[in-house]
């Protein structure tokens, strides 16, 4: 299980980086992830530059395959990253779709 | 000088009968009955090992390695996730820097079979930053976005990759103890699944279990005693960020580069005085990388010379790499793979290596990289 204080202390930081828009470093999609994440699979998961040359990782959502590629542009929202059980707290944290 | 004077490792696979401490156990027993040495004569021992307290809440290993070994002895562990095992060997050479007329074990383990699939990759992903496990990177994510970047960059193909694992299988197939002794085409890399694009299962290592073990010495009686004995002419440990995000350069393990312009400098030898090296090939595009960044191949040009197959046995080049198969055939269980590189060298410097023994070695080099890059242990001995 997560600890709800580690999301609580990481949640200060993700709403200073939500909306922001950037560019597409590096991609891969992942097709065996580890346990908290085997309901999602496959997908994507980017490195994204913002436009303050922040880098930041995300999963790709609401995607097309033909998003998927390097320089694509993105901008960053909040979604539910993992459950690593069912009366664990849920993580929210950020992930991308494409503009 | 620091020599090696023995190398024992237990088979690589998946070894359900057997627990992380019997394959310790079993290596250890087999390097001591190798060097006829006693229990008594060995005065420290490093063990390298990633997983026991993440996957199986197994600590305070050093001390379980003393019941085994019945000694009172100084016993360390070093954990730098896949480099545990360089860095147990480096910290053991430098251990025996500052000890005169001491023998060492550095024992290498890692028990990952018993748990699933996606337990050991979560225990793995352990190995990475806070920031790349909650965005769901996986190892095999990490190196595949590295291979995307790469194969675009110098415009290659997934079949270029498939070239390492053909020859790393092939010299699978010729080492008794490898995870995998079978030959594989560039169809069935192509054909195999993907794991995390584009990178697919037969680009990457298994999930093994094994244990290896070497005995270093600084005693110049014991090394004039023994039958088989090379020197250890540089082990460098160097690190750097975690998360791959942190890098400059991305087509690049700027770690590897660092130590093994060390290496080198402190070996007073050339890259092509080398005639046989183990790389970290934890995945295909690894090997790649591996071979520019050690100054082997020129960057960018590795997508073209792995498809010559020059460092395949067999095909007359002058350097031929990871005759054990690497980490892709041989398997990886991550803390015994440092030691199992550096034992592998051993064979072929002291002509042991049987089937796949090349020719007039003098020098070899053993590469080990911890995560995505952030350690990378390299290694230079001589005959």
């Amino acid at each position: 299980m997560i600890s709800p204080i580690k999301i609580w202390r990481r949640q200060k930081e993700i709403r200073k980086i939500l909306g922001k828009k950037g560019k597409v470093l590096l991609w891969t999609k992942i097709y065996t992830p580890g346990s908290d994440f085997k309901k999602y699979a496959p997908y994507p998961v980017v490195l994204v530059e913002l436009e303050n040359k922040d880098k930041i990782y995300g999963q790709l959502v609401d995607y097309d395959e033909n998003d998927l590629k390097t320089g694509k542009k993105v901008v960053s929202i909040l979604r539910k990253v993992r459950s690593s059980s069912e009366e664990g707290v849920i993580a929210y944290g950020v992930k991308f779709k494409p503009l | 000088m620091t020599n090696l004077i023995g190398y024992h490792t237990t088979q690589f696979g998946e070894l359900w009968d057997k627990s992380l401490f019997d394959l310790v156990e079993e290596a250890i027993n087999g390097v001591l009955k190798q060097t006829s040495l006693s229990n008594k004569q060995i005065d420290a021992v490093f063990f390298g090992n990633m997983l026991a307290g993440v996957l199986e809440n197994n600590l305070h290993s050093t001390s379980k390695i003393a019941e085994i070994l019945k000694v009172n002895i100084p016993i360390f562990r070093a954990e730098a996730a896949c480099a545990s095992g360089g860095a147990a060997f480096n910290l053991s050479k430098t251990y025996l820097d500052s000890n005169s007329n001491k023998n060492v074990l550095v024992v290498g383990a890692e028990k990952m079979t018993d748990y699933s699939p996606e337990e050991a990759i979560t225990g793995l992903s352990a190995a990475s930053s806070g920031e790349e496990q909650e965005a769901g990177l996986t190892f095999p994510g990490l190196y595949g976005m590295m291979a995307n970047f790469y194969l675009e960059k110098y415009q290659y193909t997934e079949k270029s990759l498939a070239y390492v694992s053909v020859k790393n299988h092939y010299h699978g197939s010729l080492n008794e103890k490898a995870h995998f002794r079978k030959k594989i085409t560039i169809n069935d890399v192509l054909r195999s699944p993907y794991v995390a694009y584009p990178l697919k299962v037969l680009d990457s290592s298994p999930i093994s279990d094994g244990s290896s073990v070497v005995v270093l010495t600084n005693n110049q009686d014991m090394i004039k005693k023994q039958k088989y004995s090379v020197a250890v002419l540089a082990s460098e440990v160097v690190t750097d960020t975690i998360s791959l995000k942190g890098r400059k350069n991305l087509d690049e393990i700027l770690a590897t580069k660092i130590a093994a312009d060390i290496a080198f400098k402190k070996a007073k030898i050339n890259r092509d005085d080398i005639n046989v090296a183990e790389v970290h090939d934890c995945f295909s595009i690894a090997e790649i990388l591996a071979m520019e960044d050690l100054g082997f191949w020129k960057k960018g040009a590795g997508g073209q010379k792995i498809k010559e197959q020059s460092t395949m046995f067999g095909n007359g080049g002058n350097l031929i790499v990871n005759t054990s198969g690497g980490l892709k055939a041989a398997g990886h269980p991550v803390g015994a793979t440092g030691i199992k590189q550096i034992g592998e060298i051993f064979l072929q410097l002291t002509n042991q290596a049987e089937k796949r023994q090349v020719k007039n070695v003098k020098y070899g080099l053993a590469h080990n990289v911890g995560g995505s890059g952030g350690t990378a242990v390299v290694t230079i001995l001589a005959s």
